[in-house]
Parts: structure tokens; sequence; C-alpha cells
């Protein structure tokens, strides 16, 4: 059958070693990325004319918090893969993505709210963005709440499957209504909406750290599935063999 | 109290827990008037095969069939399973569990009742009995379904000498009638005429 | 008898069975609202202005009391795994259990709410507003915390879990909710927002049952 890669895919052994050698490309090209995205964005492009310098941590704040949703969006993913096909690397995907996942949204928020300081004068606004930030955080949280509660790490998988797949439903109406919410409370003059279209020297250096941000999420994912990995089949003899060689 | 006569019968079942195989490949048919004990020791999988069989727990392969219908969860209200939790819900009276758990009317509950020697305490709470008298609840359930594949876990469970005897004597006429029963017990039932399925702890 | 006859007897039981189960929310939203004016300023006008938001979520905390003991005690006790062998498909006896909860438990301690009105001097017609949106978001938030109980089972003891990971889905029937009441207590039109909140509990009580009867089934194979 053609399935075989799928099924070599659902090999821990198989995806521990070649994860081992992808996860150091992307730490590398991560690196190279963000050393010259970070530089350019912080050293060469030109200063906001509103904002002056502080629109600068952009270069870290954007790329976090578009990263904390779209590792969301992989996590259900990964959802649906262990429930149509029973792959137990989705599970192991799910459980690393809730982590990193969740540390981006943290370094979203507090990106964020450094960035608020200077621009609002005050570290938190419920602005909508920040506040539907906030719920996704408490998602991730509940997620890796509920898998370390539950003993049993097959229940504790598909348990936290369905919660990702009801959650991702739900994030687009909690998105929509949060924004609805915070345009019924807030003067408009409180946003940032209205900016003028950012010149190419302020948007490529982002883009390059977009990048490099999503080769760093990819380099913690892989380093953790590999980790989560070790632990789930510490009794095999191949994870023995894996610790005496290292 | 009639039923209709189904067999039950499982092919190649395998089942592994946390890596470790309990059992592999076993088949077996079950025709009408069978009677069947899973014996082994504790950790051998007894209980996992008896739920597989209720269509509980999935097993990781192999598939069980009763009578003509092939999907096992379609044939789900032939089977009567019988679990050792205990079943009831102790806030509620003895009468009340029964009639929640079966659809037969209140007078065949009554009759059951009567046959598990639960007469009288109808309407006493299950928190209130001892935990023979809360076992004995769940057993009456035998006599108020028609349900052809019996499947019992442990029924001997907190009976005693007297109500072993009658628990017996039901499920020979029930074996009697074609009517399929598969159980466990660490006990020796005297009074049963059964086929053994000898379940070996695998390491 | 019919299941569904069957099930609504046994949970009528239930409730005389356990009366503190019944009273425990009231008690606790009651309780909280009186602690309000003496955390605030006992000044009605105050009072007034963010009573029947203090009053929502009072109402939800009060709500979430219960609801990680929906399905425990059938669980562990066994009777849950006989849902499997009714002649019904598991998502309706969801559906089942979870109205029967709605409407013996979360009914009467909607009913309460005026009486919380009172005390927090809320104006009549933001009374009005309040119970309407009660009634049509306690379905959605009844089917979440079901979710969230049902998720829960495999947790070795009962606790908050459920009820923290749950929580954070709350946000968009929260956000109407205060929408209705804000028109409300400015006499606009609140009709589109009742609709769309109506529209969400239907969406949710059609919905998630499914998956609690998923998450029931898993707990239910992962037990032995």
């Amino acid at each position: 059958m053609g399935w075989r890669w799928f099924h070599e895919w659902g090999s821990p052994k198989w995806f521990y070693d070649r994860a081992g050698r992808w996860q150091r490309v992307c730490g590398f090209l991560a690196l190279a990325l963000l050393l010259v995205g970070t530089l350019w964005g912080l050293g060469f492009a030109p200063a906001d004319y509103q904002q002056g310098n502080s629109y600068r941590i952009i270069y870290l704040h954007v790329p976090v918090a578009f990263l904390a949703q779209a590792l969301y969006v992989a996590m259900a993913v990964c959802a649906i893969v262990l429930f149509v096909w029973k792959m137990k690397l989705a599970d192991v995907g799910m459980q690393a993505l809730a982590v990193v996942g969740f540390g981006f949204t943290v370094l979203a928020l507090f990106s964020g709210s450094i960035w608020g300081k200077p621009t609002w004068g005050t570290y938190w606004v419920w602005d909508a963005r920040l506040t539907s930030m906030l719920i996704l955080g408490f998602l991730y949280l509940g997620l890796i709440g509920l898998r370390s509660a539950i003993k049993n790490p097959d229940l504790a998988g598909k348990a936290c499957a369905i919660l990702v797949l009801v959650g991702v439903v739900n994030l687009p109406i909690i998105k929509y209504s949060v924004e609805w919410w915070s345009a019924l409370h807030q003067p408009a003059s409180f946003k940032l909406t209205e900016k003028p279209a950012m010149p190419a020297s302020m948007w490529v250096p982002l883009l390059i750290n977009l990048l490099g941000y999503y080769l760093v999420a990819a380099y913690l994912v892989l380093a953790s599935m590999r980790t989560v990995i070790l632990d789930r089949e510490r009794g095999s003899a191949w994870v023995r063999e894996v610790i005496e060689r290292d | 109290m009639l039923i209709k006569p189904k067999t039950l019968q499982f092919q190649n079942l395998t089942c592994v827990r946390d890596d470790r195989c309990l059992f592999a490949d076993l088949s077996m048919t079950l025709p009408p008037g069978s009677l069947l004990r899973v014996a082994g020791p504790n950790g051998a999988g007894k209980t996992t095969l008896l739920r597989i069989l209720s269509a509980l727990h999935e097993p990781d392969s192999g598939t069980v069939q009763i009578g003509e219908v092939e999907d096992h969860l379609e044939s789900r209200q032939e089977i009567l399973y019988l679990g050792h939790k205990p079943q009831v819900c102790q806030d509620l009276s003895i009468m009340d569990n029964l009639m929640f758990l079966t659809d037969a009317s209140q007078a065949i509950c009554f009759q059951a009742l009567q046959f598990v020697g639960l007469k009288g305490c109808e309407d006493s709470l299950v928190r209130e009995l001892s935990q023979g008298q809360g076992r004995r609840c769940g057993l009456a359930r035998l006599w108020c379904h028609e349900v052809p594949i019996w499947i019992l876990d442990e029924p001997y469970t907190a009976l005693d000498p007297g109500m072993v005897a009658i628990l017996e004597d039901r499920i020979n006429i029930h074996v009697g009638e074609g009517g399929v029963c598969v159980f466990t017990t660490h006990q020796n039932p005297t009074n049963l005429r059964f086929e053994t399925l000898e379940l070996a702890r695998v390491s | 008898m019919s299941v569904e006859h069957r099930f609504l007897v046994r949970e009528l039981k239930l409730v005389l069975a356990r009366p503190g189960d019944f009273f425990k929310p009231m008690w606790f939203l009651i309780l909280v609202i009186s602690m309000v004016p003496l955390a605030l300023s006992p000044d009605s006008k105050l009072l007034g202005e963010i009573g029947s938001a203090m009053i929502w979520v009072a109402t939800l905390l009060a709500l979430l009391l219960n609801a990680d003991q929906l399905f425990r005690d059938d669980f562990v006790d066994g009777v849950l795994e006989q849902w499997l062998f009714f002649n019904r498909p598991l998502f309706w006896l969801v559906i089942l259990k979870l109205f029967c909860h709605w409407l013996f438990y979360v009914v009467p301690l909607i009913l309460v709410t005026p009486l919380a009105g009172m005390m927090l001097s809320v104006p009549n017609d933001v009374m009005i507003a309040l119970l309407v949106t009660l009634l049509l978001a306690t379905p959605a938030l009844t089917c979440f915390s079901a979710l969230g109980a049902a998720l829960t089972l495999g947790t070795a003891r009962s606790g908050i879990l459920g009820v923290l990971v749950m929580l954070p889905l709350f946000a968009p029937v929260i956000i109407l909710a205060a929408g209705v009441l804000t028109r409300a207590s400015d006499g606009s039109d609140i009709l589109p927002l009742l609709a769309l909140l109506g529209a969400f509990s239907i969406a949710a009580a059609t919905l998630l049952p499914l998956a609690v009867g998923v998450a029931l089934r898993l707990n239910i194979g992962g037990s032995s």
C-alpha cells in the first residue's frame, strides 16, 4: 500500500531519529533568520512617525502573537489526525504544542503589555486583541491541566483532543464577540487600527522574523515531542539504547 | 419468560493494555445454551475480555458478533452486563434503581426482588443496606430482562451460600432456555456445568 | 416504560433524594449577593448600576457548583456504563440528562435571582432582561460545563478542573448577555442580541451533547 510512509510516521523510534535531525536544521535556520530580522528591525528600519522607537517591539510581539494562534490550529489538526487515524504521534504533537503554545501566548501578552505602557500609558487595557489572547492562554492552560490530571495517557490524549476541537470551533466566536464587546465599551481612538501602510523597510524584517519564530516554534515543538516520546516509551529497548548512547 | 436464542462469537480478539499484551487471537463460538467461565489469575484480562464482549471496551483487533448482526454496537440491547461495580445508585431505593435499569413492569420488578430475597425492602435506600444486599439488587435484573446474552463479572462477590444457589439455578434456567452466559469467578461453582477459557498472565 | 420516562423519573427522584444539591446553589447566590454591598457600598444607585452584572456572574458560579457531579456518581457506581445498553444513542441520553439537570437545578436557581435583584436594587426592566438572558444562556452553559465534567471523569478525584477548563469558553455567552443588560438599562432594542444568544444556546445544545457522549464513551472504555 502507498500508506507505508504514513505508518512509518506512527513509529516513535523512526520519528525520534528524524526529528533530531530536523530539529538541528530548524535551530540553525531560526538563529540565522532571527539574527538578520532582529538586527535589521531594531537597528536599521526607520522609526515610526507616531510611536518613535517603541514600535520596534513588533518584531517580537507580532510574530509571537501570530504563532500563539497558529499553534492552536496546528493542535486542532493533530486532534483530527488522532481521532481519524488513531495515530499516537499526533497525541505527542498535541502535548508538545500545548506547552509551546502556552509559552508563546504568555510571551505575546507580556510583550503586548510592555508595548502598552508607552502607547496607552498603562500595562494593561481591556483591548480586544489582548483580551482574546488572554482567553487563548486560559484555553492552553486548561489543556495542560487536563492532561496532567488524567493518569491514563491514552484517555488524556483523547480528552484533550475533544477539548481542542471544541475550542477551535469556539475561538472565532470568542474573537468576534470580544471585538464587538470592546467596540461597545471603548472609544475608537484607543485603537491602532488606522495606521498608515508600513513601508517595505519595516515589514520585510518583520516577515523574516515571523519565519524565524515559526522555526523557533518548530524547534521547540520537535524538542519537546522527543522528550515526550522518550518518556512514554521508557519501557522499550530502543529508549534504553538511546539513553546509554548519549 | 421467553428469549430469542442468539449465538455469541468472537474472532481473533487481541487486547494490549499499557504495552502489555493481555491476550492475543482469542476466537470462540458460543451457540445458544453455552455457559462459559473465563478463568485466570488477577491481571490476566478477564474483566477486559468481558467488557469487550459487552461492547464497553474496544479490542485492539478482532471482532465480536451476536447472531446475524455484524455490528456489535447495533446488537447491544441483546446483552445484559453485570460489572463488578455495584451499578446501583446509593441515594435511590432498591425499587427505583431496578425500575431505571430495566424496562420491565413494576409487577415483574417486585417478583424479581422477591427472588433475590429483597422482599420488604423495596423502598429502602441502597446506602442503608449491606453490600451483599446492594449486590442482590443488581442481580435482580437477571429476573427482569429477557435478554439472550448474559455477561457476569464476578457475580458471586459478597453473596451468601443461599443466594449463590439461587443464582446458579437462575443461570441454569437461562442456559436451558437457550441463552448464553459468560462469567468469571474465583470461587468454585458447584451446581453449574460450564466450559472454561483459561487466560494466562503473559508478561 | 420508555427510556425517556425512566430517565425523567430517576432524575426527579434524585433531586428529592439530594435536597442539598438543590438548595446549595441558591444559598450560594444569595450569600454572594449579600457580600456585594458589604464589599462595595450600600449606595443603592451604585448597586443598581453594577447589580445585574454581579447577579449574572454569581449565578454563573452557582451553576458551576453542581457541574462536576453531573456524571461522577453514576460513573463511579457503574450506572453510567449501563446507559450504553439502553436502546438509544448516547448523545440522546446526554441531552435527556442535561435537560433534566437544567429543569430541576438551573431553572429554580434562575427563579431566585429576582430576590437578588431586589437586594441590589436592580431596576425592574433590567431585571426582566436579566431573567430572559439567563433562561436563554443557561442551556449553553449547562452543556459546556457538562463537557468539562465528562472530560474530567478520568481524574482521580472530583474537583474544580472541569470548571477551569470550560470557563474561558463561556466568554461569548457572557459578552452577549452583558450586551443585553447594557441595552436594557438604557432602553434600546434588545431583541437582536437575544436572538443571537438563543442561537448560540441552540447550537451548543445540539452539538455539545455529541462531544459529551464521545467523552463519556472514552471514560467508560478507559476504566476497568
